[in-house]
């Protein structure tokens, strides 16, 4: 039982820059010389924050990226994977969150897509429901393999993934997040598989950060952060505290701009929001000058919650109040025209045009201040465009330049300048430093200062520590959901403190 | 600061296919024009010109609803039978009720409009795909015009009616001028309006122009019910130019020319580019085409056959310079 | 069943038994022999077509092409045969172009990523130009007794045409639920990225659909160019609506993953009944075409109803 499955040495994988290579004489990577290993009959989980790596080292053993550093040994031998078909075929299986099948077809027909059973010349649905049977029997699933996988539960679908990746002879199994959709019943009937795959001798990576699940599931864990291997223990030796004291120790390199002043007057009021029905009530509150962040992993209902306030997903109950009033059901069009902003956290297809340049880009949310009688007048766009460029020192040849062509972080200026063209009085930026190089991050930091100072309230949502805690006057952090905890700016607010909220729900 | 970068003179092949790709209409015309005139005889010759110009008018007027729909990515396969609808209603209420000049336009425009609209609010609201909603209204309008006409064309028109389309000014009917003004009208709506630059926002993404404060349902909606009317419009005109009103006017093969015309002024089918002036030189483009085939002597239903050709030679070259994702 | 929901599809087989029953009971000599036969045999045009069309709106495409094909393919064929070529070669070369044009259809989807309806459309003008070119606009006709025998006569008592639907819903049922590429298709419409992880070639997927379609197109043609001994340049109008609104009818879902051929065969009878008995109430063609047009757009937004409400339901937490 002690056969080492997955030998995965000095993975490293750079960030890519906007010409499409790698950017490589930097300190900040996607992984750093990580190495990983999975011994047959145990379940290995893998731990660390968003960002921290994780992902692209699974999208590595998966075949679905290729590292630009490093070895990667398939029980003893050396492997350089193709694709995702070639590590299916090397034993490795890969189950993700959002599922892979034809909701439109039946469990067999999902699970012998390309690989149809034939007998004289003819496909062999038999044979296939025989099969699938069989196969789901060995994961004590009574399944008719008959049925419609759109009207299964996302229970029964992962179930049918797991038994399509052992209809394979896969050894390694991957699972990203598996129970985030789950209800306890069905978490107890996936480790209960996961159980007997271990006893068969496979190898299990569990991704998760459920740590009420660790000490039920899995065997060892191990930590990532920041694309490094910080450390792992074994499961016996399991304590939460250095978990999470190993997950948030990230170093600040930073020295996070504060010259704004928070004030009184009350700008932004969440009360009682119920995200889905069955969540419970938010309370949250931005005054003016102030910048709030929100924390908390990824589902965790962080983006929801903003794009809730922003009038563009609906709720299951409450009230939003924009300075006084209740906005409840305004459109995004109305909100912005009384001063709201939301910068949302996927900058290419959410917050800018691609197809159109500089000053388009950034007039659009504001295209009635610089036109006159419904006609845009160019000079004064011109002119707002210029001033934005040079203001959020944006590098490009000219306000004609199409945005597409910029990097992340002057792509997010864009976006940035876009908001501010309008005035706000309330900024929500949901991510506004994800995928931007370092310098135009202290940059925006210090924009994000600067506009806290001219008195418009924001409400940040980061998941990285640092940008968090260093630009925040108060945190409220999220998880599942709910609002678990609001924390005050000050000495006791710590890395670790936010990630055992996050990840715990408590300290 | 913005660095002032200096653009050398001397064009790179890049640069190059990237002008003649945000300008491939004019190209296209250019190259057209050129040839006709040096293969053609009496192609450049005065009254031929006029000819062309006379025939462009009316399918510019529908080319630039058209393109209007294009542009956020839709589609109006109804259009050809609004034109056909628009002509009986003219012509009914012209002649048979002899309503006053004006009352009969207003009236025959509203009619575009609101079918127009109706198509727009099944697309938007519906979700019914666009192809399918205006494929199947365009049946239904079809349907309409024939009951409305009870199968009989509409001959000899009131000289007042007439006088809309048929006036001569500066050697030229006044039809052209009228889609001289629309094509204006619109060239300042979608180039400098605050409007235009909103379809535009929607057509090459639709989410990013929502959550900007673009009003898309409203948007969406009223394209359609722009092109409606200009079908309508187109419509008007047509039966004034034939001096009969009858429903099998414009039909699919109109529709299917006016597409053509647009996509090959430059409006891409995946939305977000177009413009009124590219979609004018495309009408112009594919009547220099129809008017050589005429003059060579070769069969209109070639030219039917050939038009096919030349949108699929405008798509193919249209994914190369644009490039969308 | 790879797919459809059983309870469903014993409604819609039974959809053409109703309309036959109700509309025998309201419409005077509905129900002799002579006009159900007749009404089959002009189900069998857009029968033939909406199997080919079925698979088209399985992946999410739509073929336009149909009035084109119905006009040109025949006209290929009927050419050749005035022209003293042998019935059968005369047939191979209409079969064949109606073949070359659906597999250039697939040609532009798959490798210039041109919108169905448009590749379509476009290649159907094309063919409706070729057809007007090809005799000058005039229809032909008069063509040898064996062709026309394919249209109008029977075996064993069951007219031929109703015995060409019957094998083209035989085929298709037999492609789509007994071959590996029926579940392709399937697949294609379902999620495209499964089957390209599966290493499956979509584009090899969407040559086939549009190649038989336009192959569909051309059987069509030439049956109906046998029924009447003629080909007419334009003849293909009519049977585009209906060849979509059968498969529409018949449940085939236009979002794509979901359609059954002998629910868009069914559909065709639907079709062929409500025409036939619109006619004999003398009822104009056109306005049958309202009813139809709007029928189809009533019909796509109560699917897109209920799919949306299927989805709204199957939505996993936040």
């Amino acid at each position: 039982m002690n056969d080492t499955l997955i030998a995965m040495r000095g993975i490293t994988k750079f960030i890519y820059g906007g010409d499409g290579r790698p950017i490589r004489n930097t300190d900040v990577k996607i992984l750093d010389q990580v190495d990983f290993d999975l011994a047959a009959g145990e379940v290995h989980v893998l731990v660390g924050e968003n960002g921290a790596g994780k992902s692209t080292l699974m999208k590595i053993l998966g075949g679905i990226i290729p590292p630009d550093a490093g070895e990667l040994r398939i029980a003893g031998q050396r492997a350089e994977l193709q694709n995702a078909r070639d590590a299916r075929e090397k034993g490795i299986a890969f189950i993700h969150q959002e599922l892979n099948l034809c909701p439109n077809l039946d469990v067999a027909h999902n699970m012998f897509l390309g690989r149809e059973p034939r007998r004289r010349g003819v496909k062999d649905a038999a044979a296939m429901y025989a099969k699938s049977s069989a196969l789901l029997q060995a994961l004590s699933c009574d399944l008719d393999p008959r049925t419609q996988v759109a009207r299964l539960s996302t229970a029964q679908q992962q179930i049918v993934e797991i038994a399509k990746a052992m209809s394979f002879q896969s050894r390694v199994v991957i699972m990203d997040e598996p129970t985030a959709s789950l209800t306890k019943r069905e978490i107890d009937v996936l480790f209960g598989l996961i159980r007997r795959m271990r006893a068969d001798g496979m190898g299990i990576i569990y991704i998760s950060h459920r740590f009420e699940e660790f000490l039920e599931v899995g065997d060892r864990l191990s930590v990532l952060r920041d694309g490094r291997s910080v450390g792992g223990m074994r499961m016996s030796e399991f304590d939460p505290g250095t978990v999470i004291h190993m997950m948030a120790g990230h170093a600040i390199d930073e020295m996070y701009p504060r010259t704004h002043r928070v004030q009184e007057e009350r700008v932004l009021e969440v009360k009682g929001l119920r995200l889905t029905p069955r969540t419970p009530p938010i309370d949250l509150a931005v005054n003016r000058g102030e910048v709030v962040g929100l924390g908390g992993l990824v589902g965790s209902g962080r983006t929801e919650l903003a794009k809730s306030i922003f009038g563009v997903r609906a709720f299951a109950g409450g009230e939003v109040r924009y300075l006084g009033r209740k906005t409840t059901a305004w459109s995004p069009g109305r909100l912005i025209a009384a001063g709201m902003a939301y910068l949302s956290e996927d900058r290419k297809t959410e917050g800018l045009v691609l197809g159109m340049n500089i000053r388009e880009n950034t007039s659009l949310a504001s295209l009635a201040s610089v036109a006159t009688l419904g006609l845009i007048s160019r000079p004064r766009e011109l002119a707002q465009a210029a001033g934005l460029i040079d203001q959020l020192s944006i590098v490009a040849q000219s306000a004609e330049q199409p945005v597409a062509t910029l990097s992340g972080g002057n792509q997010q200026k864009c976006v940035l300048g876009k908001w501010l063209s309008t005035s706000p009085r309330l900024l929500i930026l949901d991510e506004p430093t994800r995928g931007i190089d370092v310098g135009a991050k202290a940059q925006i930091h210090k924009l994000i200062d600067q506009i806290a100072g001219t008195g418009v309230a924001i409400l940040m949502i980061s998941s990285e520590l640092p940008e968090l805690i260093g630009m925040s006057d108060r945190i409220y952090i999220m998880r599942a959901g709910a609002v678990v905890a609001e924390l005050p700016a000050g000495p006791g607010l710590t890395q670790e403190k936010v990630v055992a909220y996050s990840c715990l729900g408590e300290t | 600061m913005t660095r002032e970068v200096k653009r050398p003179l001397g064009l790179t092949p890049g640069a190059l296919i990237g002008l003649m790709g945000r300008h491939v209409s004019f190209f296209i015309f250019a190259f057209l024009a050129i040839i006709a005139t040096l293969c053609v005889r009496n192609f450049a010759a005065r009254d031929n010109i006029v000819i062309i110009l006379k025939q462009s008018a009316i399918p510019a007027v529908a080319c630039i609803g058209m393109t209007m729909v294009l542009m956020t990515g839709g589609i109006d396969l109804s259009l050809g039978y609004i034109v056909g609808l628009a002509s009986i209603i003219s012509g009914i209420l012209a002649k048979t009720l002899l309503l006053p000049v004006p009352e009969v336009v207003l009236a025959v425009l509203l009619a575009g409009a609101l079918i127009g609209l109706a198509n727009g609010l099944i697309t938007q609201y519906l979700r019914v795909p666009a192809f399918i909603a205006t494929l199947g209204s365009g049946y239904v309008i079809y349907g309409l015009a024939q009951i409305v006409s009870q199968g009989s064309i509409i001959n000899r028109l009131p000289a007042g009616f007439l006088a809309i389309g048929r006036t001569d000014l500066f050697g030229l009917p006044s039809a052209v001028f009228v889609a001289a003004g629309v094509a204006l009208g619109f060239h300042i709506l979608i180039s400098r309006a605050i409007f235009g630059r909103q379809l535009r926002a929607f057509g090459f993404g639709p989410k990013a122009a929502a959550l900007s404060g673009v009003p898309t349902a409203r948007i969406n909606v009223t394209v359609y019910a722009i092109s409606g009317t200009l079908a309508a419009l187109a419509g008007l005109l047509f039966t004034i130019r034939v001096n009969a009103a009858q429903p099998n006017m414009g039909g699919g093969v109109f529709t299917f020319e006016v597409v053509t015309a647009a996509i090959v002024g430059g409006t891409s089918l995946f939305g977000g580019v177009g413009s009124v002036a590219g979609s004018i030189l495309g009408v112009l483009s594919i009547k220099i085409i129809e008017n050589c085939i005429n003059l060579l002597g070769v069969s209109y239903h070639l030219y039917l056959a050939v038009q096919g050709a030349i949108i699929l030679l405008a798509i193919i070259v249209g994914n190369m310079t644009n490039r969308r994702a | 069943m790879p797919i459809a929901h059983p309870a469903r599809r014993a409604a819609l087989f039974l959809l053409p038994l109703a309309c036959f029953l109700v509309l025998g009971s309201l419409i005077p000599h509905f129900l002799d022999v002579s006009n159900l036969l007749n009404v089959v045999r002009q189900s069998s045009i857009i029968g033939i077509c909406a199997v080919g069309m079925t698979y088209v709106i399985i992946i999410k495409g739509i073929d336009l092409s149909l009035a084109g094909l119905l006009a040109f393919c025949p006209m290929v064929s009927g050419m050749l045969m005035l022209a003293g070529v042998g019935m059968v070669p005369s047939i191979a070369a209409g079969l064949a172009a109606g073949i070359v044009m659906g597999l250039f259809n697939g040609l532009m989807v798959a490798r210039l990523a041109v919108p169905a309806f448009i590749t379509t459309l476009v290649v159907g003008q094309i063919s409706q130009g070729l057809a007007l070119i090809v005799n000058g606009g005039r229809s032909i006709g008069a063509f040898p007794a064996r062709f026309v025998f394919i249209g109008n006569g029977s075996l064993l008592g069951v007219p031929l045409s109703d015995l060409l639907l019957i094998l083209f819903l035989a085929l298709g049922f037999f492609i789509q639920r007994k071959t590996a590429l029926g579940n392709h298709i399937n697949a294609l419409g379902g999620n495209e990225s499964v089957l390209r992880q599966e290493g499956i070639s979509a584009a090899k997927v969407q040559f086939f659909v549009f190649g038989f379609s336009g192959f569909c197109a051309a059987v069509s043609g030439l049956l109906l160019s046998a029924q009447m001994d003629t080909v007419h340049p334009t003849q293909g109008d009519a049977y585009q609506l209906d060849a979509i609104a059968a498969c529409i009818i018949g449940g085939v879902d236009l979002a794509g993953g979901k359609g059954s051929i002998p629910m868009a065969v069914a559909g065709a009878l639907v079709i062929g009944c409500l025409r036939n008995a619109l006619d004999l109430q003398g009822v104009h063609p056109f306005i049958q075409n309202i009813f139809i047009g709007s029928v189809i757009i009533v019909i796509v937004f109560l699917g897109g109803v209920v799919r949306r409400r299927n989805e709204l339901a199957t939505r996993g937490t936040l």
